[in-house]
């Protein structure tokens, strides 16, 4: 009976932490990449790294099956080496990794244009590499925001189910994330289980809710202590 | 050494300018969005000229035919902004050691008291940035362009948002600290005052272009030409021809009032009768006179302003029956004998402060 929490419990986690991790280090260079780039695709680049927002779940599922599948241009080439993507484990990630991107990157590129370029402007002139520049003062001003953004893709993963099931389907044991398994509970009449889950992701969800305002509220509120 | 031969295209602006210096200040004067804030922004390497060539120190910094662009790092170049632009997240002491953080420490520590100590901020070494007042958070950014020894300092309208007094002292500090190192630094304001105060010379912009770079008391005193004229404060600048000679002197016929004025002429200064030229006074110049003679005209007084230590007044002078040239005049309080709006007086432009400019 404990299996039945335990085990998409555990998933979960496992998903959560490895696409938030991966999403952290992507969005944020996303954002630092085209907040520096200025040439004529910026505004479809843009549009691209938000679109997994704006698209139904089970479109970015589909379109994750076609490039991820037997056929699909990466599928072809993880065929080739032996890795079969869809219906896996690691596709719990992809799909968490990719709906929960544009709200990183969002949040993250947000943040960035919030740094004063003066600022990075001077640390220039000070000889700092645009290296130095990015891990002693953007990062550091940016904080406040960056961590906001990831508590928000943190919440994302763990809630993704559309494109989750499309890619990864329902296998308990190894694919069946907190979501996917209150579904089947409900689909099974099993509501005790699909309580206890819907429950413990209740509450994680207002604790990061809360973290995020939190933490904007310090921003903003040593923005204004810059200002004044 | 600063050499720098700037051009940049925006749309609707083109700079193109060409200015040196060599360890002294000069500042660089003229209105907002003429620009000044471009160049130096161009100098350090923050901004990309479409052509030209910037030499610094034998160091070739720009060069568009060569295809040398330097990144700000590699340039020497020490920059102070308007809004001092100081990292909120450091100490004053870690903002101003921010570019040697790869000397021993011991080093570091010397060099940044020595640093705070000359901007007089030695007890705010552990404050940060919010906890400062305006003069000191300026006092810390110069010491933290000064850290790393540049070639040169820039300063973008450094003292903009200070009070005047605090303002008066900075600038005094500045200028003794170009004095005891002779380093050379390139400053923006829009300020006259500060601009003549600070400088050995000055270059003067207007939409995009210097229109005169020369020693201050030239360019405040000898203008090149009207737009020059009118950016230095010279105010009552009035149209003209050359009627006659003097020793050492011009008469110039001011068509507004169809009259003649008497000027010093200027000793490298070529006219010929019946060339065109304009005369103009600088308010603080002018002066009310009880008697008769050369350059005093009867007028009517039609705004007075007393101020703290200096009254300006609007004339209108007799013989400028359309209004076509007011007078301003800026009389220093104890001497302003003539109070009221509405009362006639007399007004005397000296031959000496009447400044001469051919058209």
């Amino acid at each position: 009976m404990m299996d039945t929490y335990l085990s998409p419990i555990w998933i979960s986690v496992r998903t959560v932490l490895t696409a938030t991790a991966i999403t952290f280090f992507l969005g944020i260079g996303a954002a630092h990449w085209l907040g520096r780039y200025t040439g004529r695709f910026r505004s479809i680049m843009d549009g691209i790294f938000i679109l997994p927002m704006v698209l139904p779940p089970t479109v970015v599922g589909f379109i994750l099956l076609v490039i991820f599948g037997r056929n699909g241009p990466i599928g072809k080439i993880l065929m080739e080496i032996g890795v079969n993507i869809i219906f896996s484990w690691w596709a719990t990630v992809i799909a968490a990794v990719v709906m929960a991107f544009p709200l990183m990157y969002m949040t993250t590129r947000g943040a960035f244009e919030q740094v004063e370029p003066n600022i990075k402007d001077a640390a220039r002139t000070l000889g700092a590499s645009e290296w130095r520049v990015f891990w002693t003062v953007t990062m550091p001003l940016a904080w406040p925001g960056v961590a906001a953004a990831t508590v928000l893709a943190l919440a994302r993963t763990l809630g993704e189910f559309g494109a989750t099931l499309m890619l990864a389907g329902n296998i308990p044991g190894r694919t069946a994330t907190i979501p996917v398994a209150i579904y089947f509970s409900i689909q099974a009449n099993d509501y005790q289980s699909a309580a206890v889950m819907a429950g413990i992701v209740m509450i994680f969800s207002v604790v990061a809710l809360a973290a995020v305002s939190y933490w904007q509220r310090r921003a903003s509120r040593s923005r204004r202590v810059i200002i004044s | 050494m600063l050499k720098a031969r700037i051009k940049r295209a925006l749309p609707g602006f083109t700079l193109d300018i060409d200015l040196s210096l060599d360890r002294e200040l000069m500042t660089i004067l003229g209105q907002s969005g003429s620009g000044k804030t471009m160049t130096l922004a161009c100098i350090a390497g923050l901004a990309r000229p479409d052509e030209g060539r910037i030499e610094l120190g034998g160091k070739v910094l720009f060069d568009s035919e060569a295809g040398i662009n330097l990144p700000p790092q590699k340039r020497r170049v020490g920059f102070v902004f308007q809004d001092y632009a100081l990292f909120p997240h450091m100490t004053v002491a870690d903002n101003v050691a921010y570019s040697i953080h790869g000397l021993p420490s011991a080093e570091v520590k010397e060099k940044v008291s020595r640093l705070l100590g000359l901007m007089n901020v030695s007890p705010l070494a552990d404050r940060y940035p919010r906890q400062l007042s305006g003069g000191q958070q300026q006092r810390v950014a110069i010491a933290r362009a000064l850290a790393p020894d540049p070639d040169i300092l820039l300063l973008d309208e450094p003292f903009s948002a200070l009070d005047t007094q605090l303002r008066e002292r900075l600038e005094m500090e500045l200028l003794e600290l170009q004095r005891e190192y002779r380093c050379s630094m390139l400053m923006v304001t829009h300020d006259l005052a500060e601009g003549y105060k600070l400088a050995s010379r000055v270059a003067v912009y207007h939409a995009g272009r210097i229109e005169q770079c020369d020693l201050r008391e030239r360019v405040f005193f000898a203008p090149l030409n009207r737009t020059v004229a009118r950016l230095t404060g010279v105010r009552n600048i009035m149209v003209g021809a050359v009627t006659r000679f003097e020793p050492d002197h011009v008469w110039i016929h001011v068509r507004a009032w169809d009259s003649e004025i008497k000027c010093v002429l200027p000793p490298d200064m070529r006219l010929e009768v019946g060339q065109q030229a304009a005369v103009g006074i600088r308010p603080e110049y002018v002066e009310l006179t009880d008697g008769c003679g050369e350059n005093v005209f009867s007028a009517r007084s039609l705004q007075v302003v007393r101020g703290i230590s200096a009254v300006s007044y609007r004339f209108q002078l007799d013989c400028d029956r359309e209004a076509a040239h007011l007078v301003s005049a800026s009389i220093p309080a104890p001497g302003a004998f003539c109070a009221k709006t509405g009362e006639s007086c007399r007004v005397h432009l000296p031959a000496a402060h009447l400044i001469v400019i051919p058209e």
